[in-house]
């Protein structure tokens, strides 16, 4: 039996939730976050348990927890516990070139440390620089773009989605050939920034506004820089989880990999305990061995995690109907063409989690049987397909504060530190205004 | 209408305490919502309610301390923080919803017009009288003049000089772009004859000195770090002494501050001042001399606008605009003489 369509309202309904209620009832959103994540999540599994039985309905859900949410969240945890402990101080002022070089910075270090590693890294030096201004939302709206999805297309390491194309046979240096996309994406979302962070810098000025540079010289003082010891030590646990699952020591005679069996056909594999293990262990030895100072001054609060760890538990179950639906129709849709799977691949993953739906397009490539193109463990995939795939699935999670956890995370953390964010829809507004017409023309010039 | 203004007034400063507070207990380093000086903030937020016409700005800014608030770990303080909050959530939601007036009078601008102008200084404000002018058109004279007669100092590239001083910057590097050409050392500050324009662009540095520069700027571009330099002087020389200062947006700049001035736009028609430049710098050609006031005219207006958003040489802007050309150099010094009662 196939999923129904109607399964999707419960996510359809924790959208509208996360949309709105921030919106008309402010503060008792933020008091009953979980009750409302708990209710959709219900809403679905008890239609589902109705369709399906009691078993498969504990087993999806265990599934999405154990296998997908599970290592999401910790994996966010640790970049955000590690980057916390760096804090950086000093007179630099908040402007349309400091900013540029800022932004060029997290999204080039995007690929090596993950977007979710550079945006924690990022996001709090360019809160600090910009205190002195008013108008700075959109210098985080831009660095959400940036830092926290188009700068992860470069490596495995960057984005969830090119990890599991890594684990299925893609190179781990192939996406290092989408360089020329993120350079040309980079190139015109900084041009557009700089004119529009200039007028608001100059609307800044004009109102009087002006930063601490009473001083001559510019100081800069990085403190807890030895947790980047730790930031390594999570990346390596990342691309462990890409590479461990392949070897044969962590796979049985079936060539299944290993782990602890959770219920049903849910399996914690050994590979994602280790890297569970290595990330908490990093995150520890940061708290550890940090100055809580630093913490203080990065004005360092749970409340940024705790909000996304509930608000994700509930996305993750409530999407699991539509996965699956899209997984039923993945081969169904009849899409061939490098542009429709670039949009096809990116519309969704701007609402969905973007590595399945990555996954889902890379298996229907897989099985079209194109003669030529890249070796992958799901068969031929031409490159210019991959390529499309690819970069929907990161440029695209910028599309809303939900397409990827970097965004909303950054958005928590500028809510907490004096910034008014866009909500749900005008940030949606400003990727019509600017994203989708940067991607109108990444259509025309890469995936005609 | 009084009334209801102090009582804003009196909300918003207490939003203003509360987020110092939060902003304290935290301990942070980071932004806050309010991140200037107190009455600057204060001015801003009624501002803001008055221009925009909603009460509902105050409410925004108080969310976003809330927020703050919310992440308090000591349970006492963050107690006594929220009960505060709540008490101000109150006060703010029985705010009207709506600011609108029928009169056309503005408070804030009707406390600048020039009829107020002896009400305008108080007891321990000193007098700043800020003059704009195009080039040529004698207004560095009449300045000048009007500073001599009230023994009061002038001043115009010294600003500039004492900025550089501070930035630890050499003159070479740095176009004086709030003034106009001016040759340093010549025997009378309002001779404005230079072969350098100030308007000329800067000369080409390499990498290493491009590196220093944003070290010794702060990353900002030079002219902005001169213009926020200049910025502080004029206000830390305005709690000091009276002064007459040339250009340079102080008149936006101790508007900004709230520092009591007055402010006067002098021009002329571009026929007498490019005979007067003619005269003045020697230049022989007449279209030669039209062309320099076109450009400096048009790097002004493009300077003006950058730094205050304002339209330079528009009337609405200044207590006082003066044809030049109409009064002379000394009538208008006794124009303005007559203006501020101080014969």
């Amino acid at each position: 039996m196939s999923t129904p369509l109607w399964l999707c309202i419960p996510f359809a309904g924790l959208l509208f939730c996360i949309a709105v209620l921030p919106l008309v009832k402010g503060e008792w959103w933020e008091a009953h976050q979980p009750l409302v994540v708990a209710g959709w999540s219900v809403l679905f599994i008890l239609p589902f348990g109705f369709l399906f039985g009691a078993g498969a309905a504990l087993e999806t859900v265990l599934e999405c927890l154990v296998n997908d949410y599970l290592t999401f969240i910790v994996l966010l945890f640790g970049l955000f516990c590690v980057a916390g402990n760096i804090t950086m101080e000093g007179d630099l002022a908040g402007s349309p070139r400091v900013n540029i070089i800022l932004l060029t910075i997290g999204t080039l270090l995007s690929s090596w440390i993950g977007t979710t590693g550079a945006s924690m890294l990022m996001v709090r030096p360019v809160i600090k620089m910009n205190a002195w201004r008013r108008n700075r939302s959109h210098i985080l709206v831009f660095f959400i773009f940036l830092v926290s999805n188009i700068g992860g297309c470069l490596t495995p390491i960057g984005d969830p989605p090119l990890l599991m194309g890594f684990s299925r046979g893609v190179p781990f240096f192939w996406s290092l050939h989408l360089f020329p996309i993120m350079l040309f994406n980079m190139a015109v979302l900084l041009t557009i920034f700089y004119f529009i962070d200039r007028k608001r810098y100059c609307r800044d000025m004009a109102r009087g506004r002006k930063p601490d540079i009473s001083k001559p010289g510019t100081k800069i003082q990085i403190r807890g820089l030895h947790n980047l010891i730790f930031l390594v030590m999570i990346v390596s646990a990342v691309v462990l989880s890409g590479i461990l699952p392949d070897q044969p020591i962590f796979q049985d005679a079936e060539g299944h990999v290993r782990g602890i069996h959770i219920f049903g056909e849910v399996v914690l594999s050994f590979p994602a305990v280790i890297e569970i293990a290595v990330i908490l262990l990093a995150a520890f030895l940061s708290f550890k061995t940090t100055d809580p100072v630093i913490r203080k001054k990065n004005h360092f609060t749970w409340g940024a995690i705790q909000e996304v760890g509930i608000l994700f538990i509930g996305i993750f179950i409530t999407m699991q109907p539509a996965l699956a639906i899209l997984k039923g129709m993945g081969a169904d849709l009849g899409i061939t063409e490098p542009y429709q799977m670039f949009w096809t691949t990116g519309m969704l993953s701007s609402f969905l989690d973007n590595t399945p739906t990555y996954l889902v397009f890379l298996t229907t490539s897989g099985a079209i049987g194109y003669a030529d193109g890249l070796v992958t463990t799901l068969g031929m995939v031409p490159v210019k397909i991959l390529t499309a795939i690819s970069c929907g699935a990161v440029f695209m999670g910028a599309n809303t504060y939900i397409g990827n956890a970097p965004n909303f995370m950054v958005k928590v953390i500028a809510d907490e530190n004096g910034i008014h964010m866009p909500s749900f829809f005008r940030y949606i507004g400003w990727s019509l205004m600017v994203l989708i017409p940067v991607f109108l023309l990444d259509t025309l010039l890469f995936f005609r | 209408m009084a009334n209801e203004e102090k009582n804003l007034r009196e909300l918003a400063g207490r939003i203003y305490d509360l987020d110092e507070e939060v902003y304290r207990e935290l301990g942070s380093s980071l932004g806050r919502v309010f991140n200037g000086k107190r009455e600057d903030c204060i001015e801003e937020t009624v501002r803001m309610m008055h221009e925009r016409n909603q009460a509902h700005i105050l409410r925004n800014e108080l969310a976003l301390i809330s927020n703050m608030a919310r992440t308090i770990t000591e349970h006492e303080s963050r107690h006594r923080i929220m009960v505060k909050y709540d008490e101000i959530l109150k006060e703010v939601t029985e705010l009207p919803t709506s600011f609108i007036k029928v009169d056309i009078l503005d408070q804030r601008m009707a406390q600048l017009n020039a009829l107020n102008l002896q009400s305008r200084f108080g007891e321990k404000d000193h007098l700043i009288i800020c003059i704009g002018r195009t080039y040529g058109c004698g207004g560095s004279e009449i300045g000048f003049t009007l500073a001599d007669t009230l023994k009061i100092n002038y001043y115009d590239v010294e600003i500039f000089d004492e900025v550089l001083k501070r930035l630890e910057a050499e003159k070479t590097s740095v176009r004086d772009k709030g003034g106009y050409p001016y040759k340093k050392g010549a025997a009378d500050n309002r001779q404005h004859v230079d072969e350098i324009s100030a308007f000329a662009p800067a000369p080409k540095s390499t990498l290493k000195e491009k590196f220093r520069e944003f070290n010794r700027y702060h990353g900002l571009p030079k002219k902005d770090a001169v213009f926020f330099n200049q910025s502080d002087l004029l206000c830390d020389m305005a709690k000091k002494e009276d002064f007459v200062v040339m250009g340079r947006c102080a008149d936006a700049i101790l508007t900004n501050n709230r520092i009591p001035h007055i402010s006067i736009f002098i021009t002329a028609p571009l026929e007498q001042r490019v005979h007067r430049v003619m005269e003045v710098r020697g230049v022989e050609n007449e279209k030669k001399a039209q062309r320099l006031l076109t450009k400096l005219d048009k790097a002004h207006i493009k300077y003006y606008k950058y730094y205050t958003g304002r339209n330079w040489g528009k009337a609405r802007n200044y207590d006082l605009c003066i044809n030049s050309a109409s009064y002379g150099i000394q009538g208008s010094v006794e124009l303005i003489m007559r203006m501020i009662s101080r014969e």
